[in-house]
């Protein structure tokens, strides 16, 4: 039983982690109808931007994710700007691949920059530390990331749903030219969106360096749990995108502890076939 | 109106000099040089493109040596300029990115497109395996570095070569060391044995290597766990190995991965008695820098370490042309053997005068080669490729420095068993 709590702490843990990284690519879906494949690659800069404060400057992550998360609001804006508004009213295909294409990019870039080193932080406030809640252990940098994915996804989820900027916001994604009669200026919005997009997942990234290791090719695993979280959760839905990275979290775990550690990411993409299977629109979908 | 004549020759001239800058017509000075293309296959991008950057790195520090002069240098060749009368060797580098069907892709580009002469790699086990099927097919000599999956020399290949030490050697090395344990320490008492290891060819070859040496040793594996690389995390895994709780652990685990181990054994404050492991994120200097403390207690097998300069003075001189390439990182046991795969090489084609691969392949097992960057000293292949005076050492790595414990005629330290638990440090 003891086991078991533990397993099911750590998969919660990961899990609102994967909701923090997913509820960017979630809202620029839900509002562009774009998928974002250079999301994973917005996580791994941030995760740089991070680790290279902490390094040069001593900055600890718990300061660095603002700056982690303002660096890739700036980034995911400018990916708007330069790149996807001209996709705006093409093929689908043509933004999918334009992202795949900026994806590439950014890894190449950080490797030519970076190279593949990998980085770790070290002394940092949060550290490896942990304490004792009763029989389980609690990691507390982990801990630490799921507080901030719910209070960010609760603020992502406030601001759509109750100010008059996620009215239009919620009105653009609904119907664009419905939206720009009522005086909306929808491209304002998608500006802001693929802005805000980057900076959750600017965020999670600012965060990470305290436990995990920074390489260029560490946003990959990330992104396509991102994308399956948002998938399964419903195209679009904030609260789905959270409940299924929950749901992927705790699968995770128990599948990884009580099937075979080799076998988690075969029941999270077994989970998630399923699910397309019985219910095409994710759990929250419309 | 512009006449059409007026604008040929211009762009007759801009596409000779593209040409000519591209290399699709030879320069009179390249087409008279004597030259053996070699096609490198390493991961250069990829979970562990940094290991594949330093093998890239150690091969481009062996031609440097062999194509110039180095008289300071107390490695073969080093002396003269070139070899076999002024040849010296070009390499064409291929990015595998830890892929076997992006290896395989690639030696068949090198071999059919570059017209490589032939082919050293690919550090991946599950990527040497198909390029060098694809190098037998084609008669080309592949020379393998640090691919410890044993397997690859049991295909009785005629042209494959390999330097390093196999899982199957390490895994008998690992025994034995926990046999010693239990002679030498108080309470020892190891009986049963964990593995973790990548879910890839070298992983598993590796656990199948450890299963037979435990089995022959009297050990019993009581829990086994592949993982996939470059997880988002290890948690299940190592909760896994902690529910069982095995009195020793062996890893195969590559790069990030084995520091991402390493932290998810801190928070679950979970360590075995002792833990080994195979060519991995252990031999890595620049985890053990990057893990701090965090990395201490751990062991494993090590074919060069910068601790071992006394016992092998020759590396100092070359590591410094190394260290020019890699910003400074020396060799490791793993970046090492591909330097010392390509200076066996050139010696070979020095004593077989020839460039009939099938000559050379002939040359290279009908003779013992000097190899002052081998702990051993010297070269020899066995049938199959295997080289049969392969060395490592087991080390500790003790105050952020590998330390030599075993064998006990090798040691300069003694070992720290069992491991210091997590909040004793």
């Amino acid at each position: 039983m003891e086991t078991l709590l533990q397993v099911l702490l750590d998969g919660m843990l990961n899990g609102m982690l994967y909701a923090l990284v997913a509820v960017g690519l979630c809202l620029i879906w839900g509002v562009m109808d774009v998928i974002n494949f250079a999301h994973g690659e917005y996580l791994m800069i941030a995760m740089y931007v991070s680790y290279w404060l902490g390094f040069l400057l001593k900055v600890d992550p718990l300061i660095s994710l603002i700056a982690g998360g303002i660096f890739i609001f700036i980034l995911g804006a400018m990916t708007y700007w330069l790149i996807i508004r001209y996709t705006i009213g093409k093929p689908p295909l043509s933004a999918l691949l334009a992202t795949f294409g900026l994806a590439m990019l950014l890894k190449n870039l950080c490797l030519n920059q970076f190279s593949p080193n990998f980085r770790i932080l070290s002394g940092t406030w949060l550290g490896d530390k942990t304490f004792q809640l009763g029989f389980l252990i609690v990691p507390v940098p982990q801990l630490v990331t799921a507080i901030v994915a719910l209070v960010i996804v609760g603020l992502i989820y406030g601001m759509t749903k109750s100010t008059r900027f996620g009215w239009a916001v919620q009105a653009t994604a609904l119907d664009k030219e419905a939206a720009e009669l009522m005086g909306i200026n929808t491209e304002r919005i998608y500006f802001l969106i693929f802005g805000i997009g980057g900076a959750t997942v600017g965020i999670a990234g600012g965060l990470m360096p305290t436990y995990l290791a920074v390489h260029p090719e560490v946003g990959t695993m990330f992104s396509l749990i991102a994308f399956v979280c948002v998938a399964m959760g419903g195209f679009g839905s904030i609260p789905g995108a959270l409940v299924a990275a929950l749901l992927i979290g705790i699968v995770e775990a128990l599948s990884g502890f009580y099937i075979a550690p080799v076998f988690k990411y075969v029941a999270v993409f077994g989970l998630y076939l399923a699910l397309v299977f019985l219910r095409p629109k994710g759990i929250f979908g419309w | 109106m512009v006449h059409y004549k007026s604008l040929i020759k211009p762009w007759l001239l801009v596409v000779a000099a593209l040409c000519a800058l591209s290399g699709v017509v030879p320069s009179p000075a390249l087409a008279q040089e004597k030259v053996i293309k070699i096609g490198t296959i390493f991961p250069l991008t990829g979970p562990v493109a940094l290991a594949g950057q330093r093998c890239k790195a150690a091969v481009e520090t062996a031609v440097e040596i062999l194509n110039n002069k180095y008289p300071n240098i107390k490695v073969p060749l080093a002396d003269k300029k070139g070899f076999l009368d002024g040849y010296k060797f070009v390499l064409v580098h291929a990015d595998s990115q830890g892929k076997a069907d992006v290896g395989k892709a690639e030696a068949e580009r090198l071999i059919n497109q570059e017209g490589v002469w032939g082919l050293i790699g690919a550090y991946n086990s599950s990527v040497s395996m198909p390029a060098s099927f694809v190098a037998e097919r084609a008669k080309k000599i592949f020379m393998c570095g640090a691919s410890s999956s044993a397997a690859l020399t049991q295909r009785n290949m005629k042209f494959f070569f390999r330097t390093a030490s196999t899982d199957e050697i390490e895994s008998h090395e690992f025994v034995e060391v926990l046999k010693w344990l239990n002679k030498t320490q108080k309470n020892a008492n190891i009986k049963t044995l964990g593995l973790i290891y990548e879910n890839s060819v070298f992983g598993k070859h590796a656990a199948e290597e450890a299963k037979k040496a435990a089995a022959a040793g009297g050990f019993e594996v009581i829990t086994d766990v592949p993982f996939t690389p470059g997880a988002t995390n290890l948690d299940s895994e190592v909760q896994t190995m902690k529910s069982k709780n095995p009195d020793a652990l062996f890893g195969a685990v590559l790069g990030a991965d084995y520091a991402l181990m390493v932290k998810t054994m801190k928070k679950m404050n979970w360590n075995p008695k002792v833990s080994l492991n195979y060519c991995s994120g252990y031999q890595d200097p620049v985890i053990a820098k990057q893990l701090g403390p965090d990395a201490n207690f751990f062991m494993g097998s090590t074919g060069y370490s910068p601790q071992f300069s006394k016992m092998m003075p020759a590396v100092a001189e070359v590591e410094k042309i190394f260290k020019t390439k890699t910003g400074g990182v020396p060799y490791d046991s793993d970046s090492i053997q591909e330097s010392v795969a390509m200076f066996v090489l050139a010696q070979a084609i020095e004593k077989a005068r020839s460039l009939d691969p099938e000559t050379v392949a002939k040359t290279l097992y009908a003779n013992t080669w000097t190899s002052p960057l081998s702990l051993s000293g010297k070269v020899a292949f066995a049938p199959g490729g295997q080289n049969k005076l392969s060395l490592s050492i087991i080390t500790q790595l003790q105050g952020g420095e590998y330390k030599r414990i075993f064998p006990k005629e090798s040691a300069d330290s003694k070992a720290v068993f069992p491991i210091t638990a997590w909040d004793k440090r």
